[in-house]
C-alpha cells in the first residue's frame, strides 16, 4: 500500500514527463484495439453482405478464371448446361430451388439516354434465392417466362440513371449490342440493395430466362451460371456436394471435358463463402494488429528509457531509503510499482480513447458502410499486454535500482 | 558485552586501473553498550569509510566487524538491511532527509520497512518529532524538508534514526553544515539520548565536537593512533585549550 503511495507521489512530482512516458502505450493501446476493431467491424459488415446474398445462396461458376462474377463468365459459359439445372431440380433433395443464369453486358436506350447495363436472364425463382424485394410494379412471373415476354424488372441505380425521377414501371427500353435490338417493357423496379457482393442488382435489367435465351444471349444451350439455394443452412453442405456429384458424373460422361473435369466448375455456397472471407480478414486483422503491437513495445521501450533516467537522478534517494533499512527487493519493488503504474494508467487511457475514436468513425463514416466495433477481447488483450510491458520494461531499471550500494547511493551528490 | 567489534578492518578502495587508495589500513576496536564515542582526525584520514562499515553501508575489504556476536560476513544484503534498519540510526552532514516527503514521513520510514502500522507510525513520529525539540510540531511536521532550517532538517534527521528505537546511533559530521546555536541543540540531544542508553559514535574533525564524548578515537591515513577514555569534564576541557 505504501509502495503505491510512493509511486503515486513520485510520479506526481514529474507530471511532464509521466504524461510523456504513458503517451507511447497510450498511441500502442489505442493503435491496437482500433485496428481490432476495424478487422472486426469490416468482418461484420462483409458478413452483413454475404448474408445479403439471400438465404443458403449456392453458386455454380464455370471455371475459376470467372470467379463469382458473372461478367466475364459469358466467355467460358458451355460447361454448365440448362441440362444440369434440370438435373439438379430431379435429383439433389436437399436444394429447395434452382435457376440458370444467362448474364452479359448490352446498351441500353430509353429515348435519348443510354447506359452500359447487366442483363440478367433467370427464373422467378431467383428473386427469393437472391432475396430480392420490389419496390414499384411486379415481378417476373411463370408467365412471362412460358411466354418469351419481353418484360423487365430495373435495378434501382439503373432506374436513375435512365428515367431520372420518372415512374419506370410501364416505359420501354431498348436493349441492344451489334446489330441485335430487343425492347423490352419495364414492370417492376426493385429496392436499392447496396450491392451482393458479387452481384450489382441495382445495376441490373432482369428478365424472363426464355427470353433472354432466345433473343439476347443465345449459348446453345451453355449458361453462364446456376444459382440455387438449399433447404436449410445445415443442409446446404450437403446441397453442394449433391450439385457437385450430379455435375462430376454428367461432364465425366461427355468425353470432351473428361480429363479436367475436376477444373471445369465450382459449386460454393455462401457459408463456404463466409467462412472464407472471415479467414482472410482474421488473418488481415492479426497483421493490423501485429503492426500496432510494434508501436506498444516502442512505448515500452520509452517507458524503459524513462525509469532509467529516474533511478540514476534517485540514487541519492534510494541510498538514504537502504540506509534507514530498505531492502533491494523493497526497491525493486518501488520501481516495478511505478512502470506499472504508468503502464496501466495508460492502458486505460488508450481504452478510452479506442472507443472515443470507434464512435467518431463510427458515427462519420456510416455512409462509407466503414464499421469499427471495439471488441472485449482486443480491449483484454491490449490491456494485459500494457501490463506485462510495464513488468518486463521496469524490471530491468528495477533491478538496477535494487542493485545500488547504499554508500555509493548515499555519497552521490 | 560489546556491541560492536571491529578486527583488524581494512577497506580499499579500487580507482580502476590498477590505482587503489587504501583508506583503512588495520583497524581494531570495540563499542561497548551504552558509550559516548567520537571518531577525530584530519580530513581523509578515513573517518566516514571506517563508520560506513559499521553501520553496514558498505563491506570491509578485510578484517572482521561483530555486531551483538554475529560476523558481519556471513550475513547477506537482506539481513544487513534489516541489521541497518533496526539496530542502527544514522544521521549524515548533509541531512539526507527525502525532499518530497513531509518532516513526519521522513521520520515513518523506517518504520514503514520496519512493517509498523499507519496509525502506530503517526504517532510515534509525532512524540520523536517533539522529543528532538523541533517547534511547533503539529504543523511544522508537515512540511517538507526544503521549508524546514538547517537545524530543524537535522532535527528532523535525528528523530528518524530514533524511529526504530536502534541500541547504536552513527553520526558524520552532524554538525557540519549547522550554525553554532544549531549545534549545540544536536549535541544535547546525543548527550540526552546517551544518557537514556543509547549507544553513539560521531565522526568529526572538530575538536568541541569530538569533546563532547567520553571516548575519543583518533584516526590519521587510515591507520589508528590514539584512542583515549575520557572520563571527568576537567580533562575535557583542558584537551580543549590544548
Ligand atoms: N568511494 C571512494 N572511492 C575512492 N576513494 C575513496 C572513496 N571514498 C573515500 N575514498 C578515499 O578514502 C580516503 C578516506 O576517505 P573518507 O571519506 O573516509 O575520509 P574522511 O576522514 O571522512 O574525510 P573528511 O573529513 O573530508 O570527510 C580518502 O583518501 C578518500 O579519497
Ligand atoms: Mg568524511
Amino acid at each position: 500500500m505504501e509502495i503505491l503511495m510512493e509511486a503515486f507521489r513520485s510520479l506526481g512530482k514529474n507530471k511532464v514527463r509521466t504524461f510523456l512516458s504513458m503517451l507511447g502505450i497510450v498511441i500502442g493501446v489505442i493503435a491496437v484495439i482500433v485496428a481490432i476493431a476495424i478487422g472486426a467491424g469490416t468482418t461484420a459488415n462483409v458478413t452483413a453482405r454475404i448474408s445479403s446474398l439471400g438465404s443458403n445462396v449456392i453458386i455454380v461458376t464455370p471455371g475459376f478464371s470467372g470467379g463469382f462474377g458473372g461478367r466475364s463468365a459469358a466467355a467460358l459459359t458451355s460447361v454448365l448446361q440448362e441440362t444440369d439445372v434440370q438435373n439438379i431440380k430431379n435429383m439433389a433433395p436437399d436444394v429447395a430451388d434452382v435457376t440458370p443464369v444467362l448474364q452479359k453486358s448490352f446498351t441500353i436506350i430509353y429515348g435519348a439516354t443510354n447506359t452500359v447495363a447487366n442483363v440478367f436472364g433467370a427464373y422467378p425463382d431467383a428473386f427469393s434465392i437472391l432475396a430480392l424485394p420490389i419496390q414499384y410494379g411486379r415481378l417476373i412471373t411463370q408467365q412471362d417466362e412460358q411466354n418469351y415476354a419481353n418484360v423487365a424488372v430495373i435495378g434501382n441505380t439503373l432506374a436513375t440513371t435512365l428515367f431520372g425521377n420518372r415512374d419506370p414501371v410501364g416505359q420501354t427500353v431498348i436493349v441492344t449490342t451489334g446489330n441485335v435490338k430487343v425492347s423490352f417493357t419495364i414492370v417492376g423496379e426493385l429496392q436499392e440493395t447496396g450491392g451482393k457482393l458479387t452481384f450489382d442488382p441495382d445495376n441490373m435489367l432482369m428478365i424472363p430466362y426464355t427470353t433472354a435465351s432466345a433473343r439476347l444471349i443465345q449459348l446453345n444451350g451453355g449458361v453462364s451460371e446456376i444459382l440455387a439455394s438449399a433447404k436449410s443452412a445445415e443442409t446446404a453442405a450437403n446441397a453442394v456436394s449433391e450439385i457437385n456429384n450430379i455435375l462430376y458424373m454428367r461432364i465425366a460422361n461427355s468425353n470432351v471435358y473428361q480429363s479436367q473435369s475436376a477444373n471445369q466448375y465450382r459449386v460454393v455456397s455462401q457459408n463456404a463463402i463466409l467462412s472464407t472471407v472471415s479467414a482472410t480478414t482474421d488473418v488481415l486483422t492479426l497483421l493490423l494488429a501485429s503492426v500496432a503491437a510494434i508501436s506498444m513495445i516502442v512505448g515500452g521501450i520509452g517507458i524503459m528509457n524513462i525509469m532509467l533516467v529516474s533511478v540514476s537522478e534517485r540514487t541519492k534517494e534510494i541510498g538514504i531509503k537502504m540506509a534507514m533499512g530498505a531492502t533491494g527487493r523493497r526497491i525493486m519493488m518501488e520501481f516495478l510499482v511505478e512502470s506499472m503504474f504508468i503502464t496501466i494508467v495508460a492502458g486505460a487511457i488508450g481504452v478510452g480513447f479506442s472507443y472515443l475514436i470507434a464512435f467518431l468513425v463510427t458515427y462519420l463514416a456510416s455512409g462509407l458502410g466503414l464499421m469499427v466495433i471495439v471488441t472485449w477481447p482486443s480491449i483484454a488483450l491490449s490491456f494485459g499486454v500494457s501490463v506485462i510491458i510495464g513488468i518486463f520494461f521496469g524490471l530491468y531499471p528495477a533491478y538496477m535500482a535494487s542493485k545500488k550500494s547504499p554508500v555509493e547511493a548515499v555519497r552521490y551528490e | 558485552m560489546s556491541l560492536l567489534e571491529l578486527k583488524n578492518v581494512k577497506k580499499t578502495y579500487n580507482m580502476g586501473k590498477e590505482i587503489q587508495v587504501e583508506a583503512l589500513k588495520g583497524i581494531s576496536f570495540s563499542i561497548e553498550e551504552g558509550s559516548y564515542t567520537s571518531i577525530m582526525g584530519h580530513s581523509g584520514s578515513g573517518k566516514s569509510t571506517l563508520l560506513q562499515i559499521m553501520g553496514c553501508l558498505d563491506r570491509a575489504t578485510d578484517g572482521d566487524i561483530i555486531i551483538n556476536g554475529t560476523a558481519v560476513k556471513k550475513m547477506n544484503d537482506f539481513q544487513l538491511a534489516h541489521f541497518r534498519n533496526k539496530t542502527i540510526g544514522f544521521v549524515f552532514q548533509s541531512f539526507n532527509l527525502i525532499g518530497n516527503l513531509t518532516a513526519l514521513e521522513n521520520i515513518e520510514l523506517p518504520m514503514i520497512y520496519a512493517g509498523v502500522s499507519r496509525s502506530e507510525r503517526r504517532k510515534k513520529a509525532m512524540e520523536l518529532l517533539k522529543i528532538v525539540g523541533l517547534e511547533e510540531p503539529e504543523e511544522r511536521g508537515h512540511h517538507r524538508p526544503s521549508q524546514l532550517s538547517g537545524g530543524q532538517q537535522q532535527r528532523v534527521a535525528v528523530a528518524r534514526a530514533l524511529a526504530n528505537d536502534p541500541a547504536m546511533i552513527l553520526a558524520d559530521e552532524p554538525t557540519g553544515n549547522l550554525a553554532t546555536n544549531q549545534w549545540r541543540i544536536i549535541l544535547d540531544i546525543f548527550r540526552k539520548l546517551n544518557e537514556s542508553g543509547k549507544t553513539i559514535v560521531v565522526v568529526t574533525h572538530d575538536p568541541l565536537v569530538g569533546n563532547e564524548a567520553s571516548r575519543i578515537i583518533t584516526l590519521e591515513d587510515g591507520k589508528m593512533i590514539d584512542d583515549r577514555i575520557i572520563s571527568d569534564k576537567a580533562e575535557k576541557i583542558v584537551d580543549e585549550k590544548r
